[in-house]
């Protein structure tokens, strides 16, 4: 189980999270929606640490800290516990599809190197990319280096991915192949955190839906509620804009 | 005096001109080495903009970028015994060549920490939070993610500094010093025949930069995948 609770972060003084509070289920696949801007990324980035919130505590399982008196070491042991997918892939370029899978295993997790490289192949073929363990990202399309990243994650075993967008900097056709992936991770029940902008996938794949505008929480609830009957305005402009825009249909 | 050029005179000077290249040589490759580490501390006290050391970094690069190597190698000739004598060191007996070799170290200091600090710099940012969102420490992050990256980055400029200090030697000489200008200086003092030896230096200085140019080239091919 997951728990964030009353988290605010601040750069300058433009706000961003104003109190924002998330509960997952263990297994649970939580789509994050809303406008640009509203703070969807700050979010993930504070639950990694990859930025420090100023207010609000973080459970993960038995571990719980305050964000902005977590030292180093219960920083690691969150990361320990999560993993990210990021917008822009983010391999580590001076590495090879199976040494990016390998390294946060063999480096942060001291797993013997016989059996990081026998997880990183197994990841790496559940992702289809079987043929592809000795290229390096700039050898790899988008969508194939966001499977490696995916795969990546996966590997570590967190007890929660955080995904930012992972298909908005792809080509579209691209992106099937990568949301098909991450349907294959739900379906093993790994609980995700997903930030995304493709309303027929979140639709499908989620159980709980959140809509945050300016830095808080407007709306939560199952898909069916969200999308067929939300109950605030904001939520409802921003549904009929991105259907519009993408011209999707649920 | 005889002829104003002789080219004979060229090829008997050759060998003994060119015994002094390991003079040169180990100006350059003390100072390279000795330059990178120190530039490598250098840099980091940069990028983590360590208190009080930053800004005294910053005026330090300043200052070698600013002035001339050969002021620079006065001020350690004349300057450090100095200094050191207020500590109660006296170094007035060490051989010219050691101050040689601390000048060029700390030129090559100032200009490795700015090769160093851009090319780690230059690495994306992606690149560190995706090292600590599988766990990866600040340290394990910099060492195995951040530097090999910033190595490939940095290649190509460590080897025209390299091409630079070869140069650049050759003013060690106004310390006295027998280098391959020393030497021809020397004989052209002798046989009047300044000329020869000179052509001597720059055609060795030629090959030797060529090579070394060759050399950076091939290894750059070699090293940097794809
Ligand atoms: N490092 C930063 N420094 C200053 N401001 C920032 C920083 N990161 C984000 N912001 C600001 O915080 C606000 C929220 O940004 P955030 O990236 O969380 O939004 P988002 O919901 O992810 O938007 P998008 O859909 O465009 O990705 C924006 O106004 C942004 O300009
Ligand atoms: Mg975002």
């Amino acid at each position: 189980m997951i728990q964030v609770k009353g988290v605010r972060k601040s750069f300058g003084k433009n706000e961003v999270l104003k109190g924002v509070d998330l509960n997952v289920k263990k297994g649970e696949v939580v789509v994050i929606l809303g406008p640009s801007g509203s703070g969807k990324t700050t979010l993930l980035r504070c639950v990694n640490f990859l930025e420090i919130a100023d207010d609000g505590d973080l459970t993960i399982g038995d571990l719980s800290v305050r964000f902005k008196h977590a030292t180093k070491k219960e920083i690691l042991r969150v990361r320990r516990r999560t993993a990210m997918v990021f917008q822009n892939y983010n391999l580590f370029n001076n590495k090879n599809a199976i040494e990016n899978v390998m390294e946060g295993l063999v480096t942060a997790r001291k797993v013997p190197a016989a059996d990081a490289y026998a997880t990183a192949k197994k990841e790496l073929d559940k992702v289809g990319l079987s043929d592809k363990y000795d290229a390096y990202p700039s050898q790899l399309s988008g969508g194939q280096q966001q499977r490696v990243a995916i795969a990546r994650a996966v590997s570590l075993n967190p007890e929660v991915i955080l995904f930012d967008e992972p298909t908005s900097a792809l080509d579209p056709e691209l992106v099937g192949e990568v949301l098909a992936v991450m349907r294959a991770v739900a379906r093993e029940g790994i609980t995700m955190i997903v930030v995304t902008h493709e309303m027929s996938f979140a639709h499908d794949i989620a159980d709980h839906v959140v809509f945050m505008d300016a830095g808080v929480i407007v709306e939560e609830g199952t898909p069916k509620e969200i999308f067929t009957n939300p109950r605030e305005a904001r939520t409802k402009q921003f549904l009929d804009r991105i259907l519009l825009k993408y011209d999707y249909s649920i | 005096m005889g002829k104003l050029f002789d080219v004979a005179l060229v090829f008997e000077y050759m060998p003994v001109i060119l015994s002094r290249f390991p003079v040169t040589l180990l100006i350059v490759s003390t100072s390279i080495i000795g330059g990178t580490l120190l530039g490598f501390l250098i840099a980091l006290v940069r990028l983590y903009r360590v208190p009080v050391l930053n800004p005294a970094v910053v005026s330090y690069i300043s200052f070698i970028r600013g002035t001339p190597v050969i002021i620079q190698m006065f001020l350690v000739y004349y300057g450090f015994p100095l200094l050191l004598l207020q500590v109660g060191i006296n170094i007035n007996r060490w051989d010219k060549l050691y101050f040689v070799l601390i000048s060029y170290m700390l030129n090559n200091a100032a200009f490795m920490a700015e090769i160093i600090r851009s090319a780690i710099a230059s690495v994306p940012a992606g690149q560190t939070e995706a090292a600590h969102s599988v766990g990866l420490s600040g340290f394990q992050t910099l060492r195995r993610i951040v530097l090999p990256q910033a190595f490939f980055t940095a290649f190509p400029a460590f080897g025209t500094r390299v091409v630079n200090t070869l140069e650049s030697t050759s003013l060690a000489f106004t310390l006295g010093i027998l280098d391959m200008l020393g030497q021809a200086q020397a004989i052209g003092v002798r046989t009047y025949h300044l000329l020869e030896g000179y052509v001597v230096v720059a055609l060795v200085f030629i090959a030797a930069s060529m090579l070394l140019e060759k050399g950076f080239a091939w290894m750059e091919r070699r090293l940097i995948p794809n």
